[in-house]
């Protein structure tokens, strides 16, 4: 086997005189070496083989052609000069391929933004999150991303799987004072001293062994430590917590700032046990907490499903339905489809489709350049046929069209780079996330754009490469030439592809400007203008009930003012993200109409006053009313929740009992009223089946204003607030700006769909804008011919036109389908959606030809107005 | 006087050339040299040397048989041509005159 490679090696360089004689000697003393040294005389053969290569020994080789500098000089010469003189169509392709390849590059810097979420932790593959699972009739239903307390400790101590564990608790907010200023924190977690075994962030100060073990310990972030502290030294500093802490929190540690690119933000982290008395409390009865565990080195997660069913079993046998699952934490950004995520995740839906734009717009460009050369291959045709005659070989010709792709390339690469990195901060802005400061020293950027630059040349220079190399020189240097008919179907081809790329994009902008329209202007069910929501401070328990006594003031006070129509109070402000309610998993039923049912039922605490705030609409029954005694063991339920049974008869269910599978203590509830649907956040979402129980200590107001008046409304409820709560700042905001916030991803993705998909059209059109200016430019004689027959200016157009509107036509047969598969998945993904927008669809492509035919019309009327006199004066 | 350019190597393929007179093939000289200079001899450096003596003129060669133990390939063999003993010659006589010129005392070392 080596011998035979070394004797092939060995045949294909040897110099033929010579072949003969050392191959003779070589095997002769092969033949010697076997009989002395057996197997290792292949080894030696080889041997004498690689030392035989030596300049005196081996033939002679053609020379590479462009491997000489005169030749290479040469073709640079020519190249530029071609591309000097053709200046239009440079222009056009630099200007697409720069524009296209900028695009293609920003977009991937964005996916590869998303992708790389939680990556940045050393073993990031082996953490995962500990999360609760409902199964309903075998198949998992409900995921609930957060876990009981003692849940991951309690793993690790169990599983030898498990190396690392660690529980963590989210804050919505906590208000802090430093001096006289209050402050909202939105970012703090409360952890165990096992976080930074899990998460090695970076440590700056403070020990990382002790800081998280004594309450009331607090950690800062760099950035938060320098907004409190300043230059000073924050260790050991105190700070006080308001709201339900009360009391002050030492600074124990500073660590780095938690970067964008992971889905469980914080700025400040105080220690596990200062929330002790509420861990206790919870155990194993709430999950509210977020967990994670650090598997061990070449553990396969699946290895751990039988365990954790068995583990769920032991700890969870009250509730047998109930199974925990670990979930891959640099998945959760884009794939999670967990509820009660600490941030609204990313779509991987959205980065596909970017990919997808990213990839069109690259594709566009480069069909440009294709059919560019190739139509103008009449132009060089004789240059190609004189090459041939003087003895170029057609490989020489491919690699002097090859370069000057490589040139267009590398001009279009450059301008590329530049373009980039101007626009960078607009993208960043687009997008909604930091991309990269900057992307001409971010080398991933670089080295995409060394590949895209190679991977272009070649695919938009080889083609016209090898049609300009393969004309005939006798046929062309005849003056017989003709474009032959395969390509210019190929051409024809590609147009159809750039307009149904094209078509594609527009449509599907449309579709989800739409979509993002729908949701905006839906009726939710109940009514959200003028009405402000307000979060009320949380304080200790033994400020409670003083508390609560100052919120009935303040609404008391407010709803004497004019400008003001009600005051009510809940437990959960509409237009929150989907997290923002209170569920329960245990069975529910109707006393003596149905079985207790599996499935998660969900509840929101009301008083009386809320039903008129949001213009709740009761459909049967009535309100709540804190004045009769009976009334604290009554529920209103929503329309979804008595469909979930199957009755449909609302009437007959007042007065009856909502049942829940509670062992001992009050279990029963009457439903005093029924409420049509209304949906609490976004559409995206079906109207939960809910319950709701009445509440007079609220924790959050929604206030009524008067559309007329509701400045001093704004400015009473100012006021009210300052009095009755010196401490808390005023947290309101309006609960249809609130519902806008949840579309926010929405839109966006509508305008980078919008911005993307523009420039897409635009390289399009440039690049059919030099095609249209040439063909009309090849058929002047042919204009001129028919013009002195009688042929009019705008019949003349109609001729170009009939083979565009053929190609439209196919374009929008390929485009429609395929926007209507996309995007009709798409607009799944949303429970109340638009239905497929047909007319939108086809306006996107009426948007395509029209823009098309302009460009071909312009073209071609430039032409057809020209005397023939003049233009046929050759002829 | 025409000087001859010879080298080390060269001198030493030469000179085996002419031991073997009439038997002087890639595989013998190799030997030949490996057994009397005691130096390992790879093909590629011999035949290079010889190809090299061939074009200046101091080895002519002619075809020889082939046998099965060469796979069928013939042998070359190689003969001294006047041109390339005069080149040994020079060489040698240079080398005597150096010898001869070297003082009695530069060369009374002790070999223990």
């Amino acid at each position: 086997m080596i011998k035979r490679l070394a004797y092939r090696f060995f045949r294909w360089f040897c110099h033929p005189d010579y072949f003969d004689e050392i191959q003779g000697d070589l095997e002769e003393l092969y033949q010697r070496n076997v009989e002395q040294s057996g197997r290792m005389a292949q080894w030696k053969y080889l041997l004498q083989v690689l030392g035989l290569f030596r300049p005196s020994l081996i033939r002679s080789f053609p020379q590479p052609y462009l491997t000489h500098p005169a030749m290479l000089r040469h073709y640079f010469n020519i190249s530029t000069r071609v591309l000097l003189r053709q200046k239009l169509f440079t222009t056009i392709n630099i200007l697409g391929l720069a524009i296209g390849l900028a695009s293609f590059l920003l977009i991937s810097e964005y996916i590869r933004f998303e992708e790389s979420y939680d990556r940045f932790f050393t073993d990031a593959d082996q953490i995962y999150r500990l999360s609760t699972v409902q199964i309903v009739n075998g198949e998992v239903r409900d995921k609930d991303a957060a876990i009981y307390h003692p849940g991951p400790q309690t793993l690790k101590e169990e599983l030898p799987e498990v190396e690392e564990a660690t529980v963590t608790y989210k804050f919505d907010e906590l208000i802090f004072r430093q001096g006289e200023s209050i402050i909202q924190e939105q970012g703090v977690i409360a952890a165990d001293s096992n976080f930074f075994s899990v998460f090695d962030y970076q440590i700056i100060q403070g020990k990382l062994e002790t800081m998280l073990i004594e309450p009331y310990s607090l950690i800062l972030t760099e950035s938060k430590a320098r907004f409190y502290f300043g230059d000073q030294d924050p260790l050991g500093q105190m700070l006080e917590v308001l709201g339900s802490f009360d009391r002050p929190f030492k600074v124990t540690g500073v660590m780095q700032d938690v970067p964008e690119k992971t889905h469980y933000k914080f700025d400040m982290l105080i220690s596990d046990a200062s929330i002790r008395e509420r861990t206790e409390r919870e155990s194993w009865s709430f999950n509210n907490y977020y967990g994670f565990v650090k598997l061990r080195k070449h553990t396969t997660p699946t290895a751990l499903d039988g365990k954790l069913e068995a583990f769920a079993k032991k700890y969870m046998g009250k509730n047998p339905n109930e199974r925990f699952v670990i979930y891959p934490v640099p998945n959760i950004h884009l794939e999670s489809d967990f509820a009660y995520e600490p941030e609204s995740p990313g779509s991987a839906k959205a980065v596909n489709f970017l990919r997808l734009i990213a990839l069109f717009i690259l594709l566009i460009a480069w069909v440009n350049y294709v059919n560019l050369s190739t139509a103008r291959a009449v132009n060089r045709a004789q240059e190609v046929g004189l090459r041939k005659v003087v003895g170029a070989a057609k490989r020489q010709l491919i690699s002097q069209f090859l370069l000057e792709a490589l040139l267009v390339n590398l001009v279009a690469g450059v301008l590329a780079l530049l373009v980039s990195e101007l626009l960078l901060p607009y993208f960043s802005q687009l997008v909604g996330k930091p991309v990269t400061p900057h992307v001409w020293n971010h080398w991933p950027f670089l080295l995409n754009l060394l590949l895209f630059f190679l991977i272009g040349t070649f695919v938009s220079g080889f083609y016209p490469a090898l049609v300009l190399s393969g004309f005939r020189p006798i046929a062309v240097l005849k003056g017989k030439f003709h474009n032959s008919r395969s390509g210019t179907r190929l051409r024809k081809g590609l147009v159809v592809v750039q307009f149904a790329a094209s078509v594609v994009l527009i449509a599907a902008t449309f579709i989800v400007f739409r979509q993002v329209q729908f949701m905006h202007g839906k009726d939710l069910g109940i009514s959200t203008d003028y009405v402000v929501g307000v979060n009320l401070p949380d304080v200790p328990g033994d400020q409670r009930e003083a508390n609560q006594t100052s919120v009935q003031s303040l609404s008391e006070a407010l709803r004497g003012h004019t400008a003001i129509e009600t005051v009510g109070g809940t437990s959960n402000l509409p237009g929150g993200d989907g997290t923002d309610i209170n569920s329960t998993t245990d069975k529910v039923g109707i006393t003596g109409f149905t079985e207790l049912i599996d499935g998660t039922t969900y509840a929101q605490y009301n008083d009386e006053y809320f039903l008129d705030a949001v213009g709740m609409q009761l459909l049967a029954g009535r309100n709540f009313d804190r004045n009769r005694i009976a009334d604290s063991m009554v529920v209103m339920v929503n329309h979804a929740f008595l469909r979930r049974f199957d009755i449909a008869d609302v009437d007959r269910m007042l007065g009856e009992e909502v049942q829940f599978d509670w062992k001992g203590g009050r279990n029963k509830f009457e439903i005093i009223g029924i409420v049509k649907d209304f949906n609490r956040t976004s559409l995206k979402s079906q109207v939960e089946p809910t319950i709701y129980f009445p509440r007079y200590a609220p924790s959050n107001l929604v206030i009524k204003l008067r559309p007329e008046q509701y400045h001093q409304g704004l400015a009473y409820l100012q006021e009210t607030w300052a009095e009755f709560f010196p401490n808390a700042p005023l947290d309101y905001s309006f609960l249809d700006d609130r519902f806008a916030a949840l579309y926010e991803q929405d839109q966006r993705f509508g305008d980078i769909f919008a911005t993307f998909s523009g420039l897409a059209i635009f390289i399009a059109m440039l690049g059919l804008f030099g095609l249209s200016s040439f063909m009309a430019m090849q058929r002047t004689a042919e204009v001129g011919v028919r013009k002195v027959l009688g042929a009019t200016v705008p019949s003349i157009i109609g001729i170009f036109y009939r083979d565009f509107l053929v190609l439209l036509g196919i374009a929008g047969l390929i485009s429609i389908p395929t926007v209507y598969f996309g995007m009709n998945g798409w607009l799944q993904s949303y429970a109340y959606r638009i239905d497929f927008p047909w007319l939108l669809a086809g306006a996107a492509l009426l948007i395509v030809v029209l823009f098309a035919l302009l460009t071909v019309g312009y073209q071609v009327y430039q032409v057809a107005v020209l005397n023939p006199a003049k233009t046929l004066r050759h002829e | 006087m025409k000087t001859y350019s010879l080298g080390e190597f060269e001198e030493i393929v030469l000179l085996t050339v002419g031991v073997l007179y009439d038997e002087a093939y890639g595989v013998a000289i190799k030997d030949a040299i490996e057994e009397r200079a005691e130096r390992k001899v790879s093909v590629g450096a011999l035949q290079s040397a010889l190809k090299r003596l061939e074009k200046k003129g101091y080895l002519e060669s002619r075809q020889g048989e082939a046998n099965a133990q060469r796979g069928g390939k013939p042998k070359r063999y190689y003969t001294i041509t006047a041109f390339g003993k005069l080149a040994l010659q020079q060489n040698r006589d240079i080398r005597n005159t150096l010898w001869e010129s070297i003082p009695k005392l530069a060369l009374d070392f002790k070999f223990s």
